[in-house]
Formats: structure tokens, sequence, C-alpha cells
């Protein structure tokens, strides 16, 4: 038998990140909203796999979502306006956390509400649910008591949101950012002093799509969140902006479709990312990307992942 | 996801192509009215898979023949018209729940317009509607079309229905609409006996829920809807699903359906033009 000398034969590199208080096996997550509760894409990956799953954002109440249609492709991207569709947080605990239970892999629920109370309700009941890793708090949602501005809009939102939410839990906190602000890393800073453990983003940006057959919207909801590789390169700016401008970890979300999507995230400072759009173009897409992600490692013969986030080289 | 080599990919009529696809064994036999989600498996844009009713399926020893029939109708169908035998394309399926035959059927009317073909089709040569010991003259076949050139898909049906052709410019069979046929057989059917399967354009499942609306006769449908991923998690492919005194709900295309109860969905409202959670 010929021995190979390669350094890192044998040792896998270390892949293991610290969000806040959550413990990651791996920085890869998945999004919330494109991966279901688990459940739906059990048949096609292993989800032990995976750093963290994401659900489906939960709300106080089951939601029945945006009349179609609700999705239209575009340039390299997707628009959605599926109207935060759930099951509600109660339905969620009884009968989709026992079967993510059964699995190694953290559980993120990432939620939403109307109001502050709202908020605040939903992760109180979270709060004593066996098998929930953490919370992701969506604040890209409009504040029904504000005139329907988005909580994320707003520093002084965001923060009364996420100072809400954490005095209802102990449970690790991510905030996730609306990008359609004028100054992102103004909204970090407030919901990190505010008590986040660390901020996830970008949300969809939001766009719009006509057909000029029928002058009508693509969409019957007008608007939409545009994702997909169209957005990445403004989702990775954020990233870079963000991670300058607070302590907590960023995790890097939009359009990462392949390893090397994924590494840019780590370059400019991630230290976890989010698989989104990827999830609907390929169910496996995820675990490609972790693959990949260790291939890289091993190729520069970095031992932990830790060497690689941050390594921006500018100048 | 299983990737698949294309041996035939052939206009069949104008705008309208036939793609072969063979696929390693262990792709699952679809059941009729299932659908799978395709992608040029070199392909950048556009972005997401197209969902496709299956036209046919062979199993043989070694490999398995998927047969998709479409109409070519935007960015994917498009390129998809494109591909050469050779090219590979990623398959995931079969997804969604296909047709279902209710127990008593004696009569089964299949009601399809277009490329709506494409599903009756399979269930046809599957042979569904002839168990329990039925001739083939149980079932009867309404295919119809803008005009004799767009008709397709009728050679795989002789001798397996009593086919009635109709075209809106009445260059082959009878001149207007399938459901004006099915008008004038309905009411010679049982109702305990009889089932309707329709598949085609949103004009002619509008028609056929007054037409059947005083009968008893069961109809299945099976819709279409933008798709992203196939399997129930974007939630992109919503439908109304409701009716007189029950709360209005959506239901997914890809995981609920295909295959609806015809008097379970909801006329499509024009959009309300609003502007919220997204």
């Amino acid at each position: 038998m010929i021995a190979t000398s390669g350094e890192n034969r044998g040792d896998s590199p270390n892949l293991s990140v610290t969000i806040g208080r959550l413990d990651l096996k791996n920085p890869v997550m998945t999004a919330s909203g494109t991966f279901g509760y688990g459940e739906e894409y059990a048949p096609f990956i292993d989800l032990n796999r995976l750093g963290a799953v994401v659900v489906k954002g939960l709300s106080l109440e089951p939601r029945s979502g945006n009349p179609p249609p609700r999705i239209m492709e575009t340039p390299s991207g997707m628009l959605n306006a599926i109207g935060l569709q759930n099951i509600g947080v109660r339905v969620f605990i009884d009968e989709k956390l026992p079967f993510l239970r059964e699995f190694d892999t953290a559980v993120v629920a990432n939620i939403f509400g109307e109001t502050v109370d709202e908020y605040r309700r939903v992760a109180g009941i979270l709060n004593g649910a066996e098998g929930v890793s953490a919370i992701e708090v969506n604040i890209s949602c409009p504040n029904v008591k504000k005139g329907g501005i988005a909580f994320g809009a707003l520093p002084e939102l965001a923060a009364e949101v996420t100072r809400g939410v954490r005095g209802e839990t102990d449970l690790p906190l991510i905030v996730k950012l609306t990008p359609n602000v004028t100054d992102i890393t103004a909204i970090a800073a407030a919901v990190e002093a505010a008590g986040a453990d660390a901020v996830s983003l970008i949300n969809t940006l939001t766009g719009m799509s006509v057909d000029i057959e029928t002058r009508r919207p693509h969409l019957a909801n007008v608007t939409g969140g545009l994702s997909g590789p169209a957005i990445r390169p403004v989702a990775l700016r954020m990233v870079w902006q963000t991670v300058r401008a607070v302590k907590v970890p960023v995790i890097g979300i939009g359009g990462i479709m392949t390893a090397s999507d994924a590494l840019e995230f780590f370059i400019a400072g991630a230290t976890a990312v989010q698989v989104g759009t990827a999830n609907f173009v390929n169910p496996t897409a995820v675990l490609k990307i972790l693959d990949g992600i260790e291939e890289y490692l091993v190729r520069h013969k970095m031992a932990d992942i830790a060497e690689l986030i941050g390594s921006l080289k500018t100048g | 996801m299983m990737t698949g080599k294309i041996s035939d990919n052939r206009s069949v009529a104008p705008g309208h192509f036939l793609m072969r696809l063979r696929l390693p064994s262990s792709f699952a036999t679809p059941a009729p009215g299932q659908f799978v989600m395709i992608r040029a498996a070199a392909q950048g844009e556009p972005l997401l898979a197209r969902p496709l009713s299956v036209f046919d399926f062979h199993r043989y020893p070694d490999h398995c023949v998927l047969e998709l029939l479409y109409r070519v109708a935007g960015r994917g169908t498009a390129l998809f018209s494109g591909m050469r035998p050779g090219d590979e394309a990623t398959v995931l399926g079969p997804l969604g729940r296909g047709f279902t035959l209710p127990a008593g059927i004696r009569r089964t009317l299949l009601v399809a317009g277009g490329v709506g073909v494409a599903p009756l089709h399979f269930l046809i040569r599957s042979g569904l509607p002839t168990v329990r010991g039925q001739s083939p003259g149980a079932a009867t076949f309404y295919l119809g079309a803008k005009s004799r050139d767009l008709l397709t898909g009728v050679e795989g049906l002789g001798g397996r229905c009593d086919l009635r052709i109709c075209t809106d410019d009445g260059s082959r069979g009878h001149c207007g609409p399938v459901t004006d046929l099915l008008k004038r057989d309905i009411d010679d059917c049982d109702p305990k006996e009889t089932v309707v399967f329709a598949c085609g354009p949103a004009p002619m499942i509008r028609v056929l829920e007054p037409l059947l609306k005083d009968t008893l006769i069961p109809c299945q449908v099976s819709l279409e809807e933008r798709m992203a991923c196939g399997i129930g998690a974007c939630l992109g492919c919503a439908i109304a699903v409701g009716g007189p005194g029950r709360k209005t709900e959506y239901r997914k295309v890809c995981e609920d359906g295909p295959v609806f109860d015809l008097r379970d969905i909801l006329p499509v409202a024009p959009f309300d033009s609003r502007e919220g959670c997204i």
C-alpha cells in the first residue's frame, strides 16, 4: 500500500461552528420557507447531515397564505408571494417537531407576527418545546399597528421585536434581516444591542414582474420576494458590511446554489450559511454544498473552517 | 432525482413535442395522473425544473422509458424542445396524487383539451378504466383541440376506448368544444357507475362544473400551476378549494394533487392586487 502524503488523510477538517450559544456540527443550514418542516426533504437526503434545519415561518395562529399565482420565475431567480402560509406554532410542536427530534440536527424555529405581542407569544410557546435549538425571528413582516411598515425597516422597531422575543426565551436568538432598507448595518447593530445572539441575512428583495399581454402582474399579490442567484452579489455585499458592523455571528443567505457560492460568504465573514432556492432546484443541493465546502478546506489544507471565515483579502 | 438520457424528442404538432427519456430501472413506475419535475442537466437558465405529466411509461429488463408530451409555453419548454437524443435531463418523480377509480364504476368518460391529453393518455394506456373486466367500449374519450393538426396522442388511444374528436374550427370531428359531446351523453349515464376524468385548459374546466352540477357523477380533474419544487415545500402551486358553506383553503397542486375533485376546486378569482406579506 502506498502511503499518501496529505496532512488531512483520515482527518476531516473541523466544520463545527458556534452561533452565539448554538453549536452546529457544520455551518450549512436550510433557509426558512424553502425546506418545509424538514419532512418534505427526508425522502431525498439524510437530514442528519445538515448543520441545522430552519423551518417554515411560524405564527401564533395558522395562516392560509396568499391567493395564487404565488410564484414567478425571473432571470436567475424567482419571485414569491406565499403570504407566510403555515400551520401555526402549536400544530408545529404537536405534529412536526416529533419527526424532527429524531434527527441529530439542530432545529431552528423561524417565527413572525403582526404585532410585537404576537412575536412574544410565539417565542414563549416555543421556549418550552423539546427539540427546538434556536429561534430565528423574521422581521420582514408588516407591523399592523404601525401602518404596515416592516418591523425590519427601522432600527427602533427591529430592536423592539428583538427585546420582546428575548424576554420570552432562553433559546439562542437569530434575527433575520430584510435587505429592503437604506442601511442594513444600522438594523443589525440595533438588534445586537437588543439581545440578538446572531443575525441572518438577507431575506428576499422585494420585486415585481408583469405579463405584458394581459397587463397583469405575474403574482396575485403584485409584489413578491426575489430569491436565487440574482440576489447573491447584493447579499454578499450586505453580509460583508454587517460582519464589520456587529460582534455577533452573521449567517449568510442569498442565492447560494453551489459550494463555491457558499465559500464566498465564509470568506466575506459569515460564520454559517443558509441554502434556500437551491433546495427547489435540486433537493440534494444542500448536501452537495456541504461536501464541496469540505473538499475546498482539504484542498486548501485548512484544518478548521474558522481559518476561512473572514479571510477576505483587500487592499 | 435521477438523470435520464433523451432517446427521442420530436415535434408531433405545431408547438407540441414528445420527449422519450431513458431512465434507470430504479425509477418508480408512475401512476396515471402523476407528474415529474424535469430540467436539462446542462441547464443554467431557467433556474427551476418544469412539471410535466406522464404521457406514457414503459419498463424494460434493464431500464425504463418515460414519455412526456409538452407544448412550448415559455422559456423552460422552449429549451426542452431544442434538446437532442443523447442529451441528459434530471428527473424528480413520479410526484403527486393521480387518478383513482372509485368502486363500482362501469363507465369512464375522459375529457381532454389540447396538451391536457397527456395524463389521460397514460390513464388509458395503463388500462385503469378497463379493470374489473370492462370492455374497452366502457371508456369514452372526448378529445378536443383548436384544429386537426393540433390533435396529439390520438394514435395511442386506438382500440382502447371509444374516441370522440372535437375541433374548434371543425377541421376534424365535431366542430365545437368537447363539452358539447359530453353534454349529449351525460344524461344516459348512471351516476353510480360513471366517472369523469378531465384535463385541459381553464375554460374547459369551467364548463365542466355546471355541466355535471345536477348529476351525481364524480369528476376528477388534473390541474397545473407554476411550481418551484414539486414536493410540497415551496407552497407556490396553491389552488383554492372549498365550496358552499366551507371555508376557502389552499391546497398544493404538487402534493395534494395534481388530480382534484372538480367540486372541491374554486374558480380562480381575479387578482385582488393587494400588497401584503410576501
